[in-house]
């Protein structure tokens, strides 16, 4: 474990690991955090996880991670590292999992107040309409060959299928499809996993959750992006599913060989990796791609019926009930981006596992309507607390690669919390306080718990006194859906 | 009475340490850890479903993982846990198994995936111990 006197403070909130703390570090390891954050930190072995990832051969500038990090496999949670094209490795451990896990919002012209008696019927609506829970398949049936066009196209299959709308694209990050996705990359039993789970949410920590915005800190920015004060918006999160879960599995132990072929040495297996410039570099770019295609699509399709519970519930009841999405960002992924190192702009494969792009303004890859003020990044908080709606900025470009957090970030293990927190009492708890749970597993509610995530109050106030990216406005949950 | 596994704690996922007298015995006994994740109440019923499973790895760790990873495909996609296992043939990097197990009507959590995060078989006098990450 790491300790306080290994550390460099470089400012406020950022501190660096030196590479002569071990001789395998090819680069510093920086992090962010203010004072009470890095209590958590130096309790878990984010920070070893962080410097082993400082060994990857090709990295750049320095390792990363941002101030909701925790401890997980490989990575941190949390981690942004980047390498360098052509002979830079990419490491599916570097992305996760859940291959582009990310969150969507949605927005109504609806004022809180008009929707609170209503709350309870959209709440159950939402539950019936969005399948979620362990085991749970969706009703969106797929024809011989349809999953290939699923990964190759995207959220714009789902458009195609009758899923939502192309205005939804323009703020989808990549306009909800990777070009170069492969699906013949992907094996047979990645399919047989996500074949019957398109338009689902799955368990765990992922939710729909309806909010009210609480407070609007950037009045500009937040008309731009259609936001105001005690508007009632939607998040959906969620990710790949069963596909990306399978992907990440086949090409982790594919790489276990990769390394030895290319005579990689790692501190951690979870961390393999390959030259992006290898055939099997550029077969896990592919299926990646297309996994996240999967998750795009996913998203559009839950969209769809998130706006179809509240036409159910809202309609004939009160006006301008229709949703219009206001970005939609992935926080597990890797990308080929161009960054300035030192005087140069260079091509790099930037991973963010837990932590998501953030392009400051002027970034030609935004869609023109955001282009000016920089990236929408969505940072959902732990339930029933907060979640925020931030913009990129040109600090974080210069600092990060355009990167900032992506949640709260956990303290507690999931054992912990439901050793601590009991399902039912949390449950009431939440609704005593306003917020309606409709929840498929208690255990999973406990496992959930707020207790067991850092304040995202204070993740976000470090990204923004960083300069990492910009608070626009907070939101609160009126009600939570969950498996 | 042998512990056979045992959970430890981990952030965000979930960490079992893992005993074993020889191979097959950790093998046998991470496959019980495992199903206890998936199901708090592993049934007792003999199996009536059989598969034969047929695999490969670099080393033992990375069969254990692929043994481990293929458990969870089968509950996943089939509601199906196994807790029989006959081994044909095991050695580090290869193993043939006829497996029987039971359909379930409900998992009470899936396992997303099986990590290598730290993996290594640590061999001493009174046996094998391993700890594995999963995602879930």
């Amino acid at each position: 474990m790491l300790h306080i006197r290994d550390l460099r403070r470089i400012d406020a909130y950022l501190y660096e690991i030196p590479p002569s703390f071990r001789p395998d570090m090819r680069v510093p390891a920086r992090f962010y955090a203010d004072e009470t954050l890095i209590e958590n930190i130096l309790g878990d072995r984010s920070l070893e996880q962080l410097v082993n990832t400082a060994t990857l051969p090709g990295v750049v500038n320095h390792v990363l991670a941002m101030p909701d990090m925790h401890q997980g496999y490989g990575f941190p949670i949390g981690g942004v590292v980047a390498t360098a094209l052509p002979d830079g490795v990419i490491s599916p451990g570097g992305v996760g999992y859940d291959i582009n896990c990310g969150v969507r919002l949605l927005a109504s012209q609806i004022d809180v107040e008009a929707i609170r008696p209503h709350l309870d019927d959209l709440a159950t609506m939402l539950y019936a309409n969005c399948p979620s829970g362990v085991g749970k398949g969706g009703p969106v049936k797929l024809a011989a060959g349809e999953l290939d066009q699923v990964m190759e196209k995207g959220a714009r299959w789902a458009i195609q299928r009758g899923f939502g709308s192309a205005a939804d694209l323009e703020r989808t990050e990549e306009e909800g499809c990777l070009s170069g996705a492969d699906a013949e990359k992907v094996s047979a039993r990645a399919r047989d996993r996500g074949k019957g789970q398109i338009g689902t949410l799955g368990a765990g920590n992922h939710f729909i959750e309806v909010d009210a915005v609480d407070r609007v800190v950037d009045e500009a920015v937040a008309r731009r992006i259609g936001l105001f004060a005690g508007q009632v918006v939607v998040q959906i999160h969620c990710g790949s599913r069963g596909l990306g879960h399978q992907v990440c599995t086949d090409y982790v132990s594919l790489f276990q060989k990769a390394v030895r072929k290319y005579g990689i040495d790692l501190p951690d297996r979870e961390l393999v990796c390959a030259p992006l410039s290898s055939l099997e570099g550029g077969d896990y770019l592919a299926a990646m791609k297309a996994a996240a295609n999967y998750a795009f699509a996913n998203r559009q399709v839950l969209a769809h019926h998130i706006r179809r519970s509240f036409e159910q519930v809202l309609a004939g009841k009160l006006k301008h009930y229709h949703l219009f999405q206001i970005y939609d960002i992935a926080h597990n992924m890797a990308k080929v981006e161009s960054h300035r190192v030192g005087e140069r702009l260079v091509e790099l494969c930037v991973h963010r596992k837990g932590a998501t792009r953030a392009f400051g303004p002027g970034s030609d890859v935004l869609p023109p309507v955001y282009r000016d003020i920089g990236q929408p990044v969505l940072v959902p908080g732990s339930m029933g607390t907060a979640s925020w709606v931030l913009v990129g900025t040109e600090g974080g470009m210069s600092q990060t690669f355009g990167s900032t957090c992506h949640g709260a970030g956990r303290t507690m293990s999931r054992h912990q919390a439901k050793r601590s927190v009991q399902g039912p009492a949390l449950r009431r708890e939440l609704e005593a306080g306003g917020i309606r749970v409709r929840a498929g597993s208690m255990a999973g509610l406990a496992e959930e718990a707020p207790a067991a995530y850092k304040d995202v109050d204070r993740v976000v106030d470090v990204v923004h006194g960083a300069g990492l990216a910009r608070r626009v406005a907070r939101l609160t949950p009126l009600a939570v859906i969950k498996g | 009475m042998t512990i056979r596994f045992e959970e430890v704690e981990h952030t965000a996922d979930r960490a079992l340490r893992i005993y074993g007298r020889d191979l097959a015995d950790l093998f046998g006994n991470a496959t019980a850890g495992i199903n206890s994740l998936m199901l708090a109440v592993s049934p007792e019923d003999s199996g009536c479903v059989t598969k034969n499973i047929e695999l490969e790895a670099v080393d033992a760790e990375g069969l254990l993982v692929a043994w481990l990873s293929e458990l969870a495909f089968w509950a996943e996609t089939e509601s199906l846990l196994f807790n029989q296992i006959d081994f044909i043939e095991l050695s580090p990097a290869r193993l043939r198994a006829v497996v029987r197990g039971v359909p379930v009507q409900a998992l009470d959590k899936h396992v997303k995936a099986v990590t290598f995060h730290n993996l290594a078989i640590d061999r001493r006098p009174e046996g094998l111990v391993v700890t594995v990450v999963f995602d879930v």
